[in-house]
């Protein structure tokens, strides 16, 4: 029951981590930055659909989609003023801009949204099922489903669509690129509005399992990098297995352990990890030229 | 440099100004001034990884933790604070040294995570490890130390704190100006180059994280005794961006920055406690303006406005450098069998070639022949998997460092220089031959200088020596760049392209200086396309062709030598299909530059170019390996900006426009080195190609090109990157046509194809012509770019020094010679 309860949940967090994590690896594979605000991207969503749909009373719909067009807008603004002006310098600037951006995000959603955690009701988590003996809530089965749903959607979009092709085309050799007349500024700055994307969906799926306030991405944030660098950044696939293999270690951890094990021990093995193999799980060593 | 002696002066009256305000004040002050030092501590280690090897740590929360929970749980055990002081910083050191084992073989986003999870592991552990650190109830009652029967009370633990800032700066200051830190901040410039001086990145990286970490521990040691409480909840990740915080504001890399740091950080909060709930926006926007409009921090940034440059210029005190640079003894570098290929693909086979000393032997061949690799396989930059490169000891696949130790020194195609460090520091740190010294050694800093000055003046740099060498122009750059490599004392000296940029002046100059070089008794290995100056001062010439040697002698020999004359020109088994009638046409261009200048440094990559390209017409720019004719290209299309001049299609001005307009307007480059999409497969690279229109039928314009490239169809589902390099030329062109462009420009199309294959590219490019395409084509094969082209530029230095229909330049002698050097009397 333990184990059948905990691989659930393990399944369920962990597809939210790849999805989060498939986040950094996007905007990492086209410009070789990433926006370490992601975890506020993501209390962003959840903020916004709670304050839409609960307290403005709109429909679901609309309240959801709304949400995620500012959060795609937010990366957009990531994009244009934490990132841009290192990164075109050459500067790893971007790396601590993106780091204040979240904390300016936390704090002004603080001070706005106010201190409380609040609970953000949805039909498909109030009732508990019984799975071979496990209670959870449907939300739970749901939520690796769409997170796996949404990776096989971005390898087809990347893969059929002309505009997929062009970002691939953009990430093997961006000169090469631009002599197709992609613009390739133009699609740096829409990876980040697809990173936020995807940060955004992840929020406001595990909201009603966990309560909104403003400080809630931090550690899914942080979690979701190490995922993505244990998958190895450039490996799509990758980021996603790792991202299962994190939720399902976490959950047995916290299961047959106690939480209290739980970080340290899921920090540890990042760390061995990276020692044991620099380039994670399905990444691959750049060649050196001088 | 005029500062130096002023800094140890501050760094005394700053401590003694410390302790005074600890002094004179009571209660609540002397703890925020304990803070701020401590704080300065910290901040003093985080820039030693930050400011001198340019590494960002999020962990150093958990370092500044170790070092509370040491003097917290061993002052509850009895020991004398005294001794647990000094352990607390070993402690940080061992945790430190194991951490930076795994952290610093990764780099940016992958060291951050490693920093963040060490943070976690180090909050999370405390909170666990109940029996040792109280679990999350922390540790209370920790006594203050004593000293000579005081008790310490809070002025007492301030005025330690600020004795150990001022330890901190004391030991940055010491450290920064010793040879570690010179290799610190050399690692930090360019890792590249300080392997090939001898320097050991890992080694000193691992030091420097080290060293941080202890720093940190120490400072973390006086905040038990200062709190007489500690809890996991006093050291919350945040602090560890605070840390960052406080280096940031002051300015990476100078002595003082962290402790204005530390006060913003410490100080701001309490002066506007009304507004405490506010504190981190304020700090995350504070960072933010920092970032953005003073990226050096703000005592970085004054100090850069008040920088005087010392106007000293490099003089030689009766050194006599000659016997100095003179190897002990005669060896020559024997290599035998070279090899190496990468993804399957050989760049290189049966290399070989001895350099005598005293001799100048150059390395030679046309674009991709793999004289770089070559380069870089002795320079132990590559490993290669066959061969040997004999010194005294076989040297094949020995890291750069030890490649350098044993005597071997480069320059590279761009310059690999220290930007940040002055130009005699650059020198002084190559003198080290990487050999460091003791951590906090005195460097023989006079000695060196004069050294340096020594090889500063053989070389001919004549600028001020303590200036950036991030901002010198292009001419001395290469200068001083030779002058570090022969600061290693080398036996071999490898030179990559260093005319390149140069002009004809600054050219002459060099060549004499490799003569100076090379009659001190060292071998030069020279790789350069300017065949006037190899061809001036080689005494030996090896040509390589398609990585491997296809002749080797004097220079007059080689000259003469059919084969060279064949790779470098075209030989007669390659035939274009000329136009069967003259062509005319209307006589108003469709592509013209006008005035076209770009580059950089001193010398222009082009100098006024002025070309034109009439609707139907083909026209060839032909000249030597860095004439300027890829550049002409890459400026035209929109890669190379920014330009002067104009570009004009049509009549549209493109100078302004990024590449991917220009591409839009119709103007197609096939670039050299075909640059298909590799993970792409055929089909998708050809509908890549037609990206801009919207009228693409893709059925209907696939199946005719398939038509023109059969090769094409079977491969039409394969990833681009399995295809030779002949189906990718064809692939290139095929995508260049699909855009149906107004002019198609083609770099290099026959680079690195074997004969057959250029013959079939250049059937496809003839018979586009006959269809009316209007084509603008490089190509190193010049013979053949004349069969098929209408009309050619002669490119040399970046601009144009003839011109003529391809009938008249066909067997053009002058041609001949901007190839392969003109014929000096």
């Amino acid at each position: 029951m333990l184990l059948m309860s905990a691989i659930i949940s393990g399944l369920g967090l962990g597809s939210m981590y790849g999805l989060i994590a498939l986040g950094y690896h996007v905007t990492y594979t086209v410009s070789n930055t990433v926006n370490f605000s992601q975890g506020s991207v993501l209390m962003l969503a959840a903020v916004l659909g709670y304050t839409f749909a609960i307290r403005l009373g709109w429909p679901m719909p609309v309240a959801v989609i709304l949400a995620l067009l500012l959060c795609a807008l937010c990366g957009l603004v990531v994009e244009r003023f934490l990132v841009r002006p290192f990164a075109e310098k050459g500067s790893n600037g971007w790396l601590m801009a993106t780091v204040a951006g979240g904390i300016i995000l936390d704090n002004l959603v603080l001070f706005s949204f106010g201190k409380e955690p609040r609970s953000f009701p949805s039909p498909l988590a109030t009732k508990p099922v019984e799975i071979f003996g496990a209670g959870v809530y449907p939300l739970q089965l749901v939520i690796p489903v769409v997170g796996l749903a949404i990776a096989i959607a971005l390898q087809q979009l990347m893969q059929r669509t002309r505009h997929g092709k062009a970002l691939l085309a953009v990430v093997q050799n961006a000169d090469a690129a631009r002599l197709m007349g992609i613009n390739v500024r133009g699609a740096i700055a829409g990876s980040f509005a697809v990173s936020a994307l995807f940060a955004g969906i992840a929020g406001l799926l595990i909201a009603p399992l966990y309560a909104v306030h403003s400080d809630m991405g931090t550690l899914f944030g942080i979690k979701a990098f190490a995922v993505a660098i244990l998958g190895g950044m450039t490996s799509a696939w990758g980021v996603m297995l790792a991202g299962l293999i994190f939720g399902l270690a976490e959950a047995l951890i916290t299961a047959y352990f106690g939480s209290i094990y739980t970080q340290i021990l899921t920090f540890a093995l990042v760390i061995v990890a990276l020692a044991l193999m620099p380039n994670g799980l399905l990444g691959r060593a750049g060649v050196k030229k001088v | 440099m005029q500062q130096r002696p002023i800094v140890p002066i501050a760094i005394v009256v700053i401590t003694l100004i410390g302790l005074l305000i600890a002094g004179a004040s009571k209660g609540y002050t002397l703890f925020i001034l304990a803070l701020v030092a401590m704080t300065g501590v910290v901040g003093v280690g985080l820039n030693v990884l930050l400011g001198l090897t340019g590494q960002v740590s999020f962990g150093h929360v958990g370092f500044y933790a170790i070092g509370a929970y040491t003097t917290g749980i061993l002052s509850l055990q009895g020991v004398s604070f005294w001794i647990a002081l000094p352990l607390a910083g070993l402690i940080g050191a061992a945790v430190g040294f194991l951490l930076a084992l795994p952290a610093l073989r990764v780099k940016g986003p992958y060291l951050a995570m490693v920093t963040i999870a060490f943070a976690f592991i180090i909050e999370h552990g405390a909170v666990e490890w109940r029996g040792l650190t109280g679990g999350s109830n922390g540790l209370m009652g920790i006594l203050p130390p004593s000293l000579g029967g005081i008790n310490f009370g809070e002025r007492e633990m301030a005025m330690l704190a600020v004795l150990l800032m001022g330890f901190a700066f004391a030991l940055y200051h010491r450290l920064s100006s010793s040879a570690w830190g010179l290799g610190m901040r050399a690692v930090r410039d360019s890792e590249v180059a300080a392997q090939s001086l001898g320097l050991n990145p890992v080694t000193i990286k691992v030091t420097a994280f080290t060293l941080s970490a202890a720093l940190t521990a120490l400072a973390g040691a006086l905040f038990s005794p200062l709190m007489m409480f500690i809890a996991p909840s006093s050291f919350p990740f945040f602090q560890s961006i605070l840390f960052l915080l406080a280096v940031i504001i002051g300015g990476a890399g100078s002595v003082f920055g962290p402790l204005l740091g530390a006060i913003v950080v410490v100080g701001l909060p309490e002066l506007l406690s009304d507004l405490a709930e506010y504190r981190l926006l304020f700090f995350g926007i504070l960072l933010l303006v920092v970032l953005w409009a003073a990226p050096k921090g703000i005592i970085g940034s004054i100090a850069a406005r008040f920088r005087r440059e010392d106007p000293h210029v490099a003089a030689n005190d009766g050194i006599d450098l000659a016997a100095w640079l003179k190897p002990a003894s005669a060896l020559s570098l024997v290599i035998e069998g070279l090899g190496i290929s990468f993804g399957g693909i050989r760049a290189a086979h049966g290399v070989g070639f001895m350099a005598e000393p005293g001799k100048v032997t150059a390395v030679i061949g046309p674009n991709g022949a793999g004289k770089t690799t070559v380069l870089n396989m002795i320079g132990g930059f590559y490993r290669p998997d066959h061969g040997s490169i004999r010194l005294e000891a076989d040297l094949a696949g020995q890291p750069a460092f030890a490649v350098s130790r044993a005597g071997i020194a480069r320059t590279y195609q761009t310059t690999q220089l220290f930007g940040d460090l002055s130009v005699l520091d650059n020198i002084r740190i190559a003198l080290r031959r990487g050999r460091l010294g003791l951590l906090l050694g005195k460097s023989k800093a006079g000695d060196d200088t004069a050294l340096a000055e020594a090889l500063l003046a053989f070389v001919g740099y004549t600028g001020p020596v303590a200036r950036l060498a991030g901002a010198l122009p292009h001419v001395d750059r290469r200068l001083v760049e030779i002058a570090r490599a022969l600061a290693t004392r080398p036996r071999v000296l490898l030179l990559d392209e260093p005319a390149a940029g140069l002009m004809r002046g600054d050219k002459h100059s060099l060549s004499l200086l490799l003569r100076r070089i090379a009659d001190c008794g060292i071998s030069v290995i020279l790789v350069e396309h300017d065949m006037a100056l190899v061809m001036g001062i080689s005494d030996h010439v090896v040509v390589l062709d398609a990585g491997t040697p296809i002749a080797a002698g004097t220079p007059a020999e080689v000259r003469q030598n059919p084969a060279v004359i064949k790779a470098y020109l075209g030989g007669a088994e390659m035939q274009g299909r000329p136009r069967v009638a003259p062509w005319s046409g209307p006589a108003d261009a469709v592509l013209a530059t006008v005035n076209l200048t770009a580059g950089y440094g001193a010398a222009p990559v082009l100098e006024k170019l002025s070309i034109a390209v009439k609707p139907g017409e083909m026209v060839a720019l032909l000249g030597a390996n860095g004439a300027g004719k890829s550049s002409a290209m890459r400026a035209i299309s929109g890669l190379l900006r920014p330009i002067e001049g104009s570009v004009l299609l049509k009549d549209t001005e493109l100078r302004q426009q990024p590449a991917h307009k220009i591409a839009a307007s119709g103007l197609a480059l096939v670039p050299e080195g075909r640059q298909v999409f590799p993970e792409l497969s055929v089909h998708d690279n050809l509908l890549l190609g037609a990206y801009t229109r919207t009228d693409l039928k893709p059925e209907e314009e696939v199946a005719a090109l398939l038509q023109r490239f059969p090769r094409l169809r079977e491969r039409l589902h394969n990833r681009a990157g399995l295809l030779s390099g002949g189906e990718q030329q064809m692939l290139a062109v095929a995508r260049g046509m699909i855009a149906r462009p107004q002019v198609m420009m083609l770099d290099e199309p026959s680079l690195g194809l074997a004969p057959t294959i250029i013959n079939e590219v250049f059937t496809v490019l003839a018979d586009l012509r006959d269809e009316g395409v209007t084509i603008l084509l490089v190509d190193q094969m010049a013979v053949l770019a004349l069969a098929v082209a209408d009309r050619a530029y002669v490119l040399e230095s970046g601009h144009v020094v003839r011109e003529g229909s391809a009938t008249e330049l066909r067997g053009d002698k002058a041609l001949e010679a901007a190839y392969l050097g003109h014929v000096e009397n």
